[in-house]
């Protein structure tokens, strides 16, 4: 029984995350009046998911269909207004990459704070520090503050520190596909050796070539709601779907 | 600290690391660096106390170093919470980047200010002890009480006012139209004696009020106004258990709304 639950990487029940919509800020008179009027705005309606350690998920859907927010919660970044969610394992998100880092400090205060931010302890940081140095690459930036840094810099620091951290669940999107092609290698090098550990990981993506590529199950979001959910065969119907609506435009 | 657990362990290095950080980012480009600690509260000082003394009639202590001693404590509590107030927006990103405790963005700002805050109180009981000698030296020791109870009054504000900022950016306005009001509504500038029966009663319900008189009542051994202190440690009591449950409530969301 207690291997089955251990098997589970991510288990969502019923997940409903509403926003306010603000449409313009009402004015204090409009306020006071009682005029404005509080729309929500419901981005995921009902989400059940279950996704097993070692799966690859790829997660496709149009603008606005609710994957950032999907990912958001799965994350914990945000909270949502109804439903349950557990995780199993640690998890760091990739998107974003060089968020976070205070442009004062140098490189290498950074990568300690940035590293305690994605759940790294400090004493793990210490045996990393190394590591994390030399996989980012920056030379003897690594003690200049941070706005000296090139953007490219910054995006191979925030990975150096998120794939270093060692984490159980990955989640990530196109943006490691940013920067030149080297660290476009290295970055993908990692991320496949990552997945060669059988570990769990989530991409969003509109890169349907790389979906294709690494993942194993597709999970299609339209309005917030899961409308399928399977193997590849869905990326087919999607790129069909998608040249109906372009049709249709 | 082996008495706490792994997660506490583990909340407490990061909230030393965003201290740290604070700390280490905040005079980075300054010439003057840690100088300017010391050097704005005296600057403060000269320019106060050159224009209050002719006005305030203070008995028993020296003007400047009463207004020193004021100005540290309001200084630290002001300068803290109006930074604070739209914390939780200026660190979008870090809002956006992971999930962590979010308590950690307001209280580093505390702590590295409580930092500075004791560097130059240290400063100032040297130069005390020096000029003076010993005098009260023995009601010293409630320092560490009073700066608890300050620290406390100035987290629990700093909490209440960044989690409502976030929804009501009007909080921010508020908070900057209200300090200068503030303190002139604390007995940093004048003593208590000097007001009439029915304003003491007012500035007696401010929380600093209770502070800012027991501090000088180590520091001085100036006379102490009971009904001041209990006042103000309700009230602290009270901003604090506020400030925590607000954020308790408004933290998970606070991405939705920046």
């Amino acid at each position: 029984m207690r291997k089955k639950t251990k098997e589970i990487a991510i288990k969502m029940k019923g997940v409903v995350k509403n926003y306010r919509l603000c449409h313009e800020k009402a004015t204090l008179v409009e306020n006071i009046l009682g005029k404005s009027k509080k729309e929500e705005f419901e981005a995921l309606k009902g989400i059940d998911l279950e996704i097993k350690k070692g799966e690859k998920v790829g997660i496709i859907g149009a603008n606005g269909s609710g994957k950032t927010t999907l990912l958001k919660i799965i994350s914990g970044i945000t909270a949502m207004n109804k439903g349950t969610i557990k995780t199993n394992g640690k998890l760091v998100s990739l998107i974003d990459l060089s968020a976070g880092f205070h442009p004062e400090l140098t490189g290498e205060e950074n990568i300690y704070v940035n590293a305690l931010l994605v759940g790294m302890e400090k004493e793990e940081i210490k045996s990393k520090i190394k590591e994390i140095i030399e996989y980012a690459d920056i030379g003897k930036f690594i003690d200049a503050p941070l706005y000296t840094y090139s953007s490219g810099m910054r995006l191979r620091l925030g990975f150096a520190v998120a794939i270093e951290s060692d984490p159980d669940i990955i989640i990530l999107d196109e943006e490691v596909s940013a920067g030149d092609e080297d660290f476009q290698r290295k970055s993908m090098k990692k991320i496949d050796e990552f997945v060669k550990k059988g570990k769990t990981m989530l991409v969003v993506s509109h890169w349907l070539d790389f979906l294709k590529k690494h993942c194993q199950r597709i999970i299609w979001l339209d309005e917030g709601k899961i409308v399928a959910d399977g193997g590849m065969e869905i990326l087919k119907k999607y790129k069909l779907h998608e040249r109906v609506i372009k049709d249709e435009k | 600290m082996f008495w706490l657990n792994k997660e506490q362990k583990k909340w407490w290095d990061f909230m030393i690391a965003m201290t740290e950080r604070e700390i280490k980012s905040r005079y980075k480009m300054a010439v003057f660096g840690f100088l300017w600690v010391f050097l704005n509260p005296l600057l403060q000082m000269l320019i106060l106390g050159f224009i209050f003394q002719f006005f305030v009639a203070i008995k028993t202590v020296n003007y400047f170093e009463f207004l020193f001693s004021g100005l540290l404590v309001w200084n630290f509590f002001s300068y803290t919470v109006g930074k604070n107030t739209p914390m939780y927006i200026n660190e979008r990103t870090l809002i956006q980047k992971a999930k962590f405790p979010r308590e950690a963005v307001v209280l580093s700002i505390v702590f590295s200010d409580l930092f500075h805050f004791l560097i130059s109180l240290v400063l100032f009981l040297g130069w005390m002890l020096l000029v003076h000698g010993l005098g009260t030296w023995l009601r010293w020791l409630i320092l560490p009480v009073v700066i608890i109870w300050l620290t406390a009054l100035t987290s629990g504000l700093s909490l209440l006012f960044s989690s409502l900022d976030v929804k009501w950016r009007d909080i921010n306005f508020g908070v900057q139209a209200i300090m200068p009001l503030w303190f002139y509504a604390s007995p940093v500038v004048y003593t208590l004696d000097l007001l009439p029966k029915w304003m003491r009663n007012v500035i007696n319900l401010n929380p600093m009020t209770g502070i800012l008189e027991t501090f000088r009542w180590a520091i001085f051994g100036m006379p102490l106004d009971w009904q001041a202190v209990i006042i103000s440690l309700g009230g602290t009591l009270i901003i604090f258990g506020m400030g925590l449950l607000v954020f308790k409530k408004e933290s998970p969301f606070f991405d939705d709304w920046i």
